[in-house]
């Protein structure tokens, strides 16, 4: 059975996502001894086992906060991943996902067909991420596409074709879930398909912790290897920083860990 | 009242000047009677009731004593040796015998908490206030078993003093209501003998889905507007439910 890594990469006019993978990359063999292929439409990419090239698809765009702009998003071919990845099981991260260690290692030897995370927190505790773990004005429980790991099989298939279908359907979905976010979010298609494809229940296996994530407007920066500070402002205006140490977690702002990898790549 | 049989669900149907309750519950008879052709199932009345789906329809012992007041009565009205009641504005959207299993090794159980329409439990506490401030156990009584015992006479007996002696019983309470509620009531209750004797742990017994705005969420109180519903099976903007669901929505008929 082959096992590797699989990173959607679509650069925009400020995002350089492939940089982003292929430092990602070098974490993720470096932890998990697994190979890492790219998705992308960019043709001089290094640093990858695989490379497959794939046309951008879909015209979203979305704010992001670190960069106080409104910026193109082509998320539109995640639901791809099944029928691209080179893997009989297939570890889908996001760019801006850090491997700091070896725990996802768990999840590829979990005897699940497809797993995703449920919940994810701030890393800092500062936010309460109850309005991010739902979506839609009826709070539809909200599973994240940041993490997924699948098997080559029927029903990690289905689930991906579920997600095409909301895609290529987003309009209807979206109202049907009083989602107010016109943009297309494969977190939300994601969500809506595991409900589908299992049998139109909530009861199905996660990853069995919290995604930790670090938010755009805290400031995040490398301190070592596998070391990264946070800084923020606590609820009283005090400034603070914790630092995450051989810990996964995922950079929610693009910007500071783009600085990360032009610094260090 | 004589017992029949040992065990059945018994569904109070006392109508209300607004609420047609008999009709509620032929449909939640209805309802067990999909997942259950066997199951014993009785109606608590005042009017008349012929519907077939009843097994016994049986009038309030006491006669009518006006809204919650009449619910201790359903102790002595049980035709059945183990009794589980169920407030008649639900519909069962799953098997529901299991639960004889769970309960059947105690004396009365009264279900704990609520849950959403996507099987989560409510987090809102809009409407649990009194239960919060006066520290009083999570308790629904939309489902209450019991078997005869002198743990469930107990039980009665204290409901029926705390509605009969509200006036003396409410000054117990911070922020009392004016009229008690049967949830209450059996709070209090359950607080009085303690809790664990007549309640499960958390999660390990069945509860109810609770249609309310503020829980679900919804935009407007009538949540059959707003979200997409559909039966057989019973599915709430797409999520398929199991157990109780408590539609809240006194005129929601969806069988007819």
């Amino acid at each position: 059975m082959t096992q590797g890594a699989l990173i959607f990469a679509f650069d925009n006019d400020h995002i350089d996502y492939v940089s982003m993978a292929a430092w990602s990359a070098e974490n993720i063999r470096r932890h998990l001894g697994i190979p890492v292929a790219v998705i992308t439409d960019r043709e001089d990419v290094s640093g990858f086992d695989h490379v497959i090239h794939c046309e951008k698809n879909g015209d979203n765009h979305r704010w992001f906060g670190d960069f106080e702009t409104q910026m193109p998003w082509h998320n539109h071919a995640r639901s791809d991943a099944y029928r691209l990845s080179p893997w009989d099981q297939t570890l889908l991260l996001d760019a801006d996902y850090v491997v700091a260690s070896d725990q996802l290692r768990c999840v590829l030897d979990s005897p699940q067909e497809f797993l995703a995370h449920r919940w994810a927190t701030d890393a800092t505790g500062k936010n309460d991420f109850s309005g991010l773990n739902y979506f839609g004005d009826n709070r539809m429980p909200m599973w994240w596409a940041t993490v997924v790991m699948f098997h080559k099989c029927q029903h990690a298939e289905l689930i991906f074709d579920t997600m095409a279908m909301v895609r290529d359907h987003w309009t209807h979905y979206r109202h049907l879930y009083k989602n107010p976010n016109v943009s297309y979010r494969n977190d939300h298609a994601l969500s809506i398909a595991l409900g589908v494809v299992n049998g139109h229940t909530l009861d199905y296996a996660g990853i069995p912790w919290s995604l930790a994530s670090v938010v755009p407007e805290h400031r995040l920066t490398r301190v070592d290897v596998d070391r990264y500070r946070v800084d923020f402002v606590n609820q009283e205006n005090q400034a603070r920083w914790i630092e995450i140490r051989d810990q996964d977690f995922h950079a929610m702002g693009k910007k500071h860990l783009g600085e990360i990898v032009a610094s260090y790549t | 009242m004589p017992v029949t049989h040992e065990r059945g669900y018994l569904i109070p149907a006392v109508d209300s000047d607004s609420v047609d309750y008999a009709r509620c519950a032929v449909q939640l008879a209805r309802s067990i009677r999909h997942w259950h052709p066997d199951a014993n199932i009785t109606a608590l009345t005042v009017k008349p009731c012929h519907d077939p789906v009843f097994n016994h329809v049986i009038p309030l012992p006491h006669g009518d004593l006006g809204g919650y007041r009449n619910d201790w009565q359903v102790f002595h009205a049980s035709p059945y040796r183990q009794t589980i009641k169920l407030e008649a504005d639900m519909i069962a959207a799953g098997p529901v015998d299991y639960w004889w299993t769970l309960f059947e090794r105690r004396d009365v159980v009264v279900s704990l908490g609520a849950r959403d329409f996507y099987d989560q439990p409510a987090e809102s506490r809009y409407y649990r206030k009194i239960f919060d401030q006066n520290d009083l156990p999570d308790v629904y009584n939309a489902i209450t078993y019991w078997r005869l015992s002198a743990t469930a006479k107990e039980f009665f007996g204290l409901v029926k003093s705390i509605f009969e002696h509200w006036a003396e019983y409410k000054t117990l309470l911070k922020f009392p209501e004016d009229l008690p509620s049967t949830d209450v009531v059996y709070a209090m209750a359950a607080k009085i003998m303690g809790p664990e004797s007549v309640t499960l742990p958390q999660g390990i017994g069945p509860n109810i889905v609770h249609m309310k705005r503020h829980i679900i969420p919804t935009q407007s109180h009538d949540w059959t507007q707003e979200l997409v519903w559909e039966m057989d099976p019973f599915r709430i903007n797409t999520v398929a439910q199991w157990g109780l669901v408590h539609y809240h929505i006194k005129g929601y008929c969806p069988d007819e």
